[in-house]
């Protein structure tokens, strides 16, 4: 092997940056958002659908979404579920803290293929995290899109996620927010149902209409039949995959699905690229 | 490239000159057993190069069980430090399938992004190659690998009563400088040449030409072999620890008990074992043995090879040697093949 790759940067490849814990922002029991600077002030520089591995020294590393636009740089943010050792460690740190961060790693959205196209957002329970990033992208700059629907499905009301931007969306003509929740609850007057549900009143122009798909494994097959009876078409259809990376950056082998790293490749794909992939979903 | 004969009686003395210069690895037997290892050489005499197979493969010395990759400290601003160990090595000994094993790592850890630990340990390792006599569970003849191409810098080819020693790097040549050495003879040369197409006769026992098998995988994935083969399989992951070619890994913070400070390791880890493909919240995305063998038999037949161009895995048969339940990978190839046969009709 050539001797040729002994530069810093190279050595640094496993090594996290210092970042400051700024704020703390419970949204419920379970999940709370941790917005973040890095101490030397650097921007993140990451494209909405990436994600960081944030490291708790003593603790271990983990693969999270990032929560926040790339326009709010030099603040990002991370919205996570208290479910292992790493989460449950961050959940007990306090503003002011330092954690380590790697990245941002991975594809992210493609926005060049969304962008003056109808967008229909749709997540389920916290695969609203990865797809914050995209709404707030597109809110900003929302001429550069044309119809902007966010389909958002939860099992209870309590598991919302970002109450008041969602108050705020609700509000706005910027976007057609539509929510559910799996089974009826005494707290919710709205529509109740699992997600896909909501598609029959949908009405979507197909060949203008780029979907984007985010929640936990058991969704995707019903939304991407969904999608197909609204005639999208597979390369129309976009999905974000949910893998264990430990290593970030194509080497240990956990997130692979067939032939393609999620950390490399991923973790967003389109539907036509997964469907030949039977490990994907 | 140049061909020198060494005496059989010349290895100790090549090897006191080696071990002079610094750390010298080579085979040796586990004392009163059939199984031998790569290990630090003490005694030149230790040595054994007629061995079968090491248990594991000499790619421990480039991409370690366990090793560090971070030093911390955590104090009020924690530290967080790279840890790139390595030092000159040179392993004696290696068969063509490691040295075969080593090129491939090379392409997994420079691809991209280029893994700093496993870069510095390569650079200052120096290989000297042993041909050998394959037992029933080599296949190297059907993966092309029963003679390295590249990635040595001596490599030596037993004739009766000594040895043929081709140089190819520098480094190779100044290991037999001020070494009794002569010109090799055509006798010889032809010597050399004969055991290796016996040893490719004897090791060629998948019934297709490698480079097809990717091509031939594709459409493969519901076959009943794969859960036909991996019936029997413990999920043990040892076929994963034996192979000179995998290299997946798992992360770990390991603290010290002082709680003050500790290290950021990696460790080995398989694709076979259960908790692999594991994410938090417990979703399994491979949660049953198929699944698993599947995605063993695919990384190194067919995703791997088709991205380095070339198999992921070099026949040494360790996987099978060391399986508690003989899950052989010819025989399932084989199985699959011709199956693959059969539906082209």
């Amino acid at each position: 092997m050539a001797a040729t790759c002994q530069c810093e940067s190279n050595r640094q490849l496993y090594v996290p940056k210092l970042a400051v814990l700024e704020k703390i922002a419970p949204q419920t029991p379970l999940e709370t958002l941790f917005q973040f600077r890095f101490e030397d002030g650097q921007p993140l520089g990451h494209r909405a659908g990436q994600f960081v591995e944030i490291s708790l020294p003593g603790i271990g590393e983990a693969p999270i979404s990032v929560a926040s636009a790339p326009c709010e740089d030099p603040v990002f943010e991370l919205c996570v579920r208290k479910v292992g050792n790493v989460t449950a460690a961050l959940h007990n740190l306090k503003e002011g803290a330092l954690v380590g961060i790697r990245g941002p790693f991975g594809n992210g959205f493609p926005d060049d293929c969304l962008k003056g196209q109808d967008v229909l957002i749709v997540a389920g329970g916290i695969g609203l995290v990865p797809v914050r990033p995209l709404i707030h992208h597109i809110m900003c700059n929302r001429f550069d899109y044309n119809n902007f629907t966010i389909l958002y499905g939860m099992k209870t009301p309590q598991e919302m996620l970002f109450r008041d931007e969602i108050e705020t969306w609700q509000a706005s003509d910027a976007v057609d927010l539509r929510l559910t929740i799996d089974r009826p609850h005494p707290d919710w007057s709205g529509h109740v149902g699992v997600i896909t549900t909501l598609f029959p009143d949908l009405e979507l122009d197909a060949p203008k209409t780029r979907t984007v798909v985010v929640g936990p494994p058991i969704m995707y097959r019903f939304v991407i039949l969904e999608c197909k009876n609204k005639s999208l078409a597979d390369e129309n259809i976009i999905l974000s995959l949910e893998r264990h990376m430990k290593c970030g950056v194509g080497k240990c082998g956990h997130c692979q699905i067939n032939n393609k790293y999620v950390c490399l490749d991923g973790p967003v794909f389109t539907y036509s690229e997964l469907k030949h992939m039977w490990e994907a979903i | 490239m140049a061909l020198q004969v060494i005496g059989c009686e010349v290895i100790p003395q090549l090897l006191a000159k080696l071990m002079a210069e610094g750390r010298v690895v080579g085979p040796q037997r586990r004392e009163g057993t059939e199984q031998w290892a790569f290990a630090d050489v003490k005694d030149p005499c230790d040595v054994d190069l007629e061995y079968i197979s090491t248990t594991l493969p000499a790619k421990k010395y480039a991409f370690p069980p366990v090793e560090k990759l971070l030093r911390y400290e955590l104090t009020e601003r924690p530290v967080m430090e790279a840890v790139v160990e390595s030092e000159p090595l040179v392993i004696f000994g290696a068969h063509p399938c490691d040295i075969y094993g080593l090129r491939a790592l090379d392409l997994a850890f420079s691809d991209q992004n280029v893994d700093p630990n496993y870069e510095a340990r390569r650079s200052q390792m120096r290989i000297v190659g042993v041909d050998c006599k394959p037992d029933k569970y080599c296949f190297c003849g059907s993966m092309g690998t029963a003679s390295p191409n590249d990635g040595y810098d001596l490599f030596l080819s037993p004739i009766t009563g000594g040895y043929v020693a081709e140089t190819v790097t520098e480094a190779g040549a100044q290991m037999l400088e001020g070494l009794p050495t002569r010109e090799a003879t055509a006798a010889e040369l032809a010597e050399v040449k004969e055991r290796l197409a016996r040893k490719i006769q004897e090791t060629s026992r998948v019934n297709v030409e490698v480079h097809s098998l990717p091509m031939l995988l594709s459409g493969l994935e519901n076959s009943k072999h794969w859960e036909e083969h991996a019936e029997k399989c413990y999920s043990c992951g040892t076929c994963n620890l034996v192979c000179p070619t995998c290299y997946c890994f798992n992360v770990l913070d390991q603290m010290a008990l002082s709680l003050d400070r500790g290290t950021k390791e990696r460790e080995w880890d398989g694709c076979m074992l259960e908790a692999f493909g594991k994410v938090a919240g417990g979703e399994n995305f491979r949660e049953e043995r198929e699944e698993r063998l599947r995605h063993r038999f695919y990384r190194k037949y067919s995703y791997l090879f088709t991205k380095h161009g070339r198999p992921f895995c070099c026949g040494c048969g360790r996987c099978v040697r060391q399986c508690l339940v003989h899950i052989d990978p010819v025989e399932v190839l084989n199985d699959l093949i011709v199956e693959a046969e059969g539906r082209q009709g």
